[in-house]
């Protein structure tokens, strides 16, 4: 029994490490033809592809997609102040303003 | 007599000066926080001492250079040539000015940068002998690791273990030195730093940082194990290059002996 459990605890801490022992990035510029590509992805290497993705203006969501096969998302670039926004849950939320996005 | 100890003196000057060569495949950033174009330079010079900038493909029977054989970029295992992005120049080194080259390069996605240069072999005089140096070199864009450990199978290479852009001052570098995709065992390898500030604008090298207690400094030399992985510690921050000699599999050209190098070029950060 205590040797269960304790394979229980360890599966469990290595789920845990797996999950938050990396950090989420996001990195999007201008592609110079209206639109903006956004990549995301892991500080371990793991592919982004699937994760949410939204697209913020005044406190609103103007865009909900997923990340692509490539880990990323091209979007027709708002007018005026916007943030984009990478969601791999909690704690792994990284954002970015639409003045930092550049060719 | 005297002209004995002169002629010895002057040879082993020569030879000692020849083993510190050092392609370089500078930028000032190997770590970005974003995309962006950035700058590079490709000069053959002795990246401490900085005492003789050598004219990149030098040849003992012309009085031309020989072109850049390759020069490309890999990003998410996407191979880009950047062989038309060479300009030549005139580098300005702290005793002489040689032939170089500068590009530009617009690093907008994320990942690694992996950089490769090939240059044409380069012919030194003071031992009869071409040397090529086969040089790579990481640039990242917003902490996403790609490509920085990709073998590449090159004639001579050294594959990194630690990744080139991420080494915080006082930690080590690892690598392995390969030729053909296998390991070089007890590979000879010379590192040096780079004691200078480069300086983009005038295609020049600035004062050195700082001076070596003796020769053996200047140009380290350590040796692979038999698994041609090897390690060093980094005590300052700035660029450090990592060059195994004769590690390729090409011995000759134009029939005469030939050192097939690999060089790997890593920046070191300090904690602040």
């Amino acid at each position: 029994m205590k040797k269960q459990l304790c394979t229980f605890v360890i599966a469990l801490t290595l789920i845990a490490g797996n999950t938050f022992a990396h950090t989420a990035l996001m990195s999007c510029f201008d592609e110079g033809d209206g639109t903006i590509t956004c990549e995301g992805g892991f500080s371990d290497g793991g592919s982004a592809s699937g994760v949410e993705f939204l697209l913020m203006q005044n406190g609103a969501v103007i865009l909900s997609a997923k990340m692509s096969e490539y880990s990323e998302v091209n979007f027709k670039k708002p007018v005026g102040n916007y943030q984009a926004v990478f969601n791999a849950g909690e704690g792994h939320k990284v954002y970015v303003a639409g003045e930092d996005i550049v060719e | 007599m005297k002209k004995i100890t002169l002629a010895i003196a002057i040879t082993l000057l020569i030879s000692s000066s020849a083993m510190a060569h050092f392609q370089m495949l500078y930028t000032p950033e190997s770590a970005l926080a974003k995309g962006a174009t950035i700058d590079l330079r490709q000069v053959f010079t002795h990246p401490f001492a900085d005492e003789h900038t050598m004219d990149m493909g030098a040849q003992h029977d012309s009085k031309e250079v020989s072109p850049v054989e390759a020069f490309y970029v890999l990003n998410k295992g996407k191979k880009t040539d950047l062989l038309s992005t060479l300009e030549q120049i005139t580098w300005i080194g702290s005793h002489n000015q040689a032939i170089a080259y500068k590009s530009h390069y617009k690093a907008r996605r994320m990942g690694d940068h992996l950089f490769v240069l090939q240059p044409a072999p380069y012919y030194e005089a003071g031992e009869d002998i071409y040397i090529q140096q086969i040089t790579k070199m990481v640039v990242n864009v917003a902490g996403a690791p790609t490509d920085w450990d990709s073998e590449l199978g090159l004639k001579a290479e050294i594959v990194p273990l630690i990744k080139p852009y991420s080494i915080w001052t006082g930690s080590t570098f690892t690598g392995i030195v390969k030729s053909n995709g296998k390991p070089v065992p007890f590979a000879e390898i010379e590192v040096e730093y780079l004691n200078r500030d480069v300086n983009l604008a005038s295609n020049s090298m600035g004062p050195s940082h700082v001076e070596a207690p003796q020769d053996s400094f200047v140009t380290m030399g350590i040796k692979a194990d038999a698994n041609g992985q090897f390690t060093f510690g980094l005590p300052r921050a700035g660029w450090w290059g990592f060059c195994a000699l004769g590690a390729g599999s090409d011995s000759h050209y134009k029939g005469k002996e030939l050192s097939q190098d690999a060089v790997i070029w890593v920046q070191v950060r300090d904690m602040k």
